[in-house]
């Protein structure tokens, strides 16, 4: 019997649909902290004979500094090469042979990895996870082999994108002073140059039992959980909490641009990025909806005006959840013929136009239904769940938030979404970064 | 829509085997009941549409998919089956697209449709609060698409810009090259989506006619997945599409006819002079869908190059740090299919990954697989499938595949016990059956000027700039 999630979706409380009559209340998940700071979300879901694990590192290119760039995207790497019990290759072929796969990835803000397995394989995956928190041992060729693989990923990103090449030289010129100016896989020149020191530092400091969320979703009981959890993961030290990144980016007080030239594009692409604050911030809840309204679906406003006009490919927005203040990304691949110019206008018609005439009731209500629907999709799955979960604990301070979360969208109204497009959306807290084959000219 | 991905380690590679001695601990035994697919019915109208019903009551959503049998094989002019796909959504019974559009965005829900290889796909999500709505407009979508003429004209632009962009990302093209490489002029060698300057030549008048060909009840399959009452859905889907009446029948050929006998080896070299890496797939003939062998098929390639261990993947990434990632895997038809290796890696290191790549291939025939390799890719296989068919939308594609590929839930509930059937006597069967051994195609997209003088290595170079309309050939 698969459990409806009528009550979760209460929670976040987009709308109500009328089948749902159930009170929702904080039961549905569990949750429990180890002494040791290690906090775990359980959500018991048999639908399937599979569970996950999902741990989350508060890690991530933020915690980064010039020169070491991109480490913690490398660690993430490195945490698949060998510990103590496992030696090098063991993790994945072990979790294999029990029916398991796994991946990571890692973002301006996190690391986090993901196994996926049958239910039955849920010590296995404890054992796997704990040797590599515990007692990592960091072996020298490894180290070496995986700089190729991390140069390989960099390089097939850029080839393969101009997304990819856009965004990372926007966020440079966006931010001068906090980390967020660099790209999460880091400059090239510090994927060949970090040491085995370097790594050996960076396990210690960030991954510490305090310094993680873990989010179990499946075919799982409670109390097996918690006694596996007892057993391989409580006795891992805690550790001094990490360094807080104190960087406050200055205040942008002029329009910033980039140009990058790429001969073979065969249209212009445009990017840009405007200031705005981190998922904590009040303001987040009537920007991710102004994001929709720009961007979800072909009744969006970009859409319209610039993929039916025949002006562009695509259209669309890019607004990640963050822990300090980051970027509100626009984005746009020219239809042909049609010039960088032309393309990077209609961008800023479209955000001034919201600032000056706010958007209707009726986009309102819509956003908020395919939000409903967004997060009915994600609950469909037991990956969708966990990761529900982990980000809410993670971006909010606490998965309770998701109670909060209904309130929370249905107080934005028209009017704080115009509000948020004048407060942000402005030239001076602008940054354009563009890519075509034509060079720009002097005028 | 641009989705950003953040960086993935792991890539969506997946498979592996240790060909070491290292003897791998099965820990736990895996779960004693075989997943089996959830309960459906299959109902076949008065006018030979052919309906599926499966309940699924986890979160108040429906998934409407239906499949139509016609794809770009049926293509009589490059692109022609997806640009109707496509047309369709350009408003219907008297609805402008932009209604369509508004209504749908307005409920949250979804409304897409697309063509590949074989089939047609039409595609709604929607809260089953929504149904009434949501039906009927579907219905409209599917039966009586207007294909306005300005709308048409405005969808074809985008598509020919869409397909010349297409270009700009090696990992987007590749597999059209090498479809039409090994395929050739055979249907099966037709790019899903045509190419810019076929689509940009394509009538109205040929998409209509091509819509009234092939969508037709006797062609056609709808499966519904979700939060609903299967006998109220039944009155629903018999009020909605029991008038929708067949013209005549689809004009099917036979594609086992006139498929390719490959008798060299070949090298297709597609020029991208910025290039900073080669893009590659190698690779031959595969099997059908209704192969039955195709389960082992999927353990043996599981070691082979379908899962992060895989060998393919130890050797080119793990090891040598050549690339973010290797794989190789069977693309199947209903007649026909492609067997490939896919990887990228550095300009400079072509060779070196082609060789490895080489190399590593030939252990299948030189070494074999150990019985320890193959637990572990069973288990793995296993383990894998369930969560394949956890959504609504899954289960409507599967039961879609089951129309146009003609297979049964045996494919599922079987899976287990054919996987656990599978004995290493029986791997090497399938590994000298089916992996094409010799006479291999190639396709290369990468800086040819440095790529050119090592690609003669492998076989009868042919060379085609990126920038050509088309995919060769």
């Amino acid at each position: 019997m698969k459990r409806t999630l009528s009550a979760l979706a209460l929670a976040m409380g987009l709308a109500m649909a009328p089948m749902m009559s159930q009170a929702t209340t904080a039961a549905d998940i569990k949750s429990f902290t180890l002494d040791n700071g290690m906090k775990i979300m359980v959500l018991e879901d048999a639908s399937i004979p599979n569970a996950n694990m999902y741990l989350f590192w508060k890690v991530g290119s933020r915690n980064e500094a010039p020169g070491i760039t991109g480490i913690s995207h490398f660690f993430e790497h490195m945490m698949f090469n060998g510990s103590k019990k496992y030696g090098p290759k063991m993790f994945d072929r072990t979790m294999e042979a029990a029916g398991g796969a796994n991946n990571a990835y890692t973002t301006e803000n996190l690391t986090v990895y993901t196994d996926w397995f049958p239910a039955s394989g849920l010590e296995t995956i404890f054992d796997l996870e704990a040797d590599r928190i515990a007692n990592l041992d960091i072996n020298a060729d490894m180290v070496e082999s995986e700089r190729g693989v991390v140069t390989s990923e960099r390089s097939t990103g850029l080839e393969n994108s101009n997304i990819r090449v856009l965004m990372e030289e926007l966020k440079g010129v966006a931010f001068r002073a906090h980390p967020y100016s660099w790209p999460v896989i880091g400059h090239e020149s510090d994927i060949a140059a970090w040491t085995l020191n370097d790594l050996v530092q960076y396990h210690k400091t960030y991954y510490a039992p305090n310094n993680a969320v873990v989010v179990i979703a499946g075919d799982v009981k409670l109390a097996e959980v918690k006694s596996l959890a007892n057993k391989y993961f409580a006795p891992i030290p805690a550790q001094a909490p990490p360094r807080e990144v104190k960087t406050v980016e200055p205040l942008q007080k002029g329009e910033r641009r980039t140009f990058i030239h790429k001969p073979s594009a065969s249209t212009p692409n445009v990017m840009m990025a405007y200031h705005v604050p981190a998922t904590s911030h009040e303001d987040y809840y009537a920007l991710e909806l102004l994001a929709g309204i720009l961007s979800a679906g072909n009744s969006s406003r970009l859409y319209q005006s610039m993929v039916d006009s025949q002006l562009a490919l695509e259209a669309d927005t890019y607004f990640p959840m963050s822990f300090d203040p980051n970027l509100f990304y626009l984005y746009a691949v020219g239809a042909p013929g049609v010039k960088a110019d032309a393309l990077e206008q209609e961008l800023i018609a479209q955000t001034n136009r919201i600032a000056a005439e706010g958007v209707t009731e009726q986009e309102l209500e819509k956003i908020k239904n395919i939000k409903l629907m967004d997060f009915y999709r994600a609950m469909e799955t037991i990956n969708g769940k966990a990761n529900t979960l982990g980000t809410y604990e993670l971006f909010f301070g606490s998965f309770d938030k998701l109670f909060n979360a209904p309130e929370a969208y249905n107080k934005v109204s028209t009017a704080d979404i115009q509000r948020v497009a004048q407060t942000y959306l402005k030239r001076a807290n602008r940054s354009v970064a563009v890519l075509s084959a034509e060079e720009e000219m002097d005028k | 829509m641009m989705q950003y991905k953040p960086l993935l380690i792991v890539a969506a590679l997946a498979l592996a085997g240790c060909t070491a001695t290292q003897d791998v601990k099965r820990t736990q035994e895996p779960a004693a009941a075989a997943f089996q697919l959830p309960a459906y019915e299959k109902v076949t109208l008065d006018n030979g549409l052919t309906v599926f019903l499966m309940q699924q009551k986890e979160v108040p959503l429906i998934t409407v998919n239906a499949v139509v049998r016609a794809g770009a094989v049926n293509d009589t002019s490059a692109g022609i089956s997806a640009l109707t796909a496509e047309g369709l959504m350009l408003g219907s019974a008297g609805k402008s697209k932009r209604d369509i559009e508004n209504q749908v965005d307005f409920l949250g829900a979804s409304l897409s449709a697309e063509a590949g290889k074989e089939g047609s796909y039409i595609s709604a999500k929607f809260m089953a609060k929504d149904l009434d709505t949501m039906l009927p407009l579907f219905a409209d979508v599917l039966l009586r698409p207007d294909f306005d003429a300005t709308e048409f004209d405005k969808l074809k632009q985008r598509e020919v810009g869409g397909l010349i962009q297409a270009k700009e990302s090696p990992r987007a093209v590749v597999g059209n090259y090498f479809g039409k490489l090994v395929y050739g002029e055979h249907p099966y060698g037709n790019a899903s989506g045509g190419n810019s300057e076929s689509v940009a030549a394509l009538t109205q008048q040929q998409v209509r006619a091509f819509y009234k060909g092939f969508y037709q009840p006797n062609n056609t399959s709808i499966s519904v997945v979700g939060d609903f009452d299967v006998a109220d859905m039944k009155t629903h889907l018999s009020r909605t599409f029991g008038a929708w009446r067949s013209d005549a029948a689809p004009q099917q050929q036979s594609l086992k006819q006139g498929l390719p006998v490959l008798e060299k080896s070949r090298v297709l070299l597609v020029d991208k002079p910025d290039a900073m890496e080669t893009t590659f797939l190698i690779g031959g003939m595969g099997i059908s869908e209704d192969n039955p062998d195709a389960v082992g098929l999927t353990v043996v390639n599981t070691i082979l190059g379908g899962r992060f261990t895989s060998w393919l993947n130890d050797e080119l990434r793990v090891n040598a740090g050549l690339t973010y990632g290797a794989r190789s895997g069977f693309a199947s038809y209903r007649d026909s299919g492609l067997f490939q290796i896919s990887t990228f890696t550095k300009t400079d290191t072509t060779e070196a990954a082609i060789d490895l790549a080489l190399k590593t291939y030939a252990r299948l025939w030189e070494q074999g697989i150990d019985q320890a390799t193959l637990d572990s890719a069973k288990a793995y296989v296993k383990g894998q499938f369930p969560p394949k068919f956890e959504t609504s939308g899954q289960l409507a594609g599967l039961l879609s595949d089951m129309y146009l590929y003609g297979f049964d839930n045996s494919y599922i509930n079987d899976f287990e016990r054919k996987v656990d059937s599978l004995t290493l006597e029986e791997t090497q069967r399938l590994i000298n059956t089916y992996f094409p051994k010799d006479k291999l195609q190639f396709v290369l997209i990468g800086n040819a000027a440095k790529v050119a003088p090592i690609a003669a290595k492998y076989g009868e170079v042919t060379q085609v700039n990126i920038k050509d309309v088309g995919f060769g050939g």
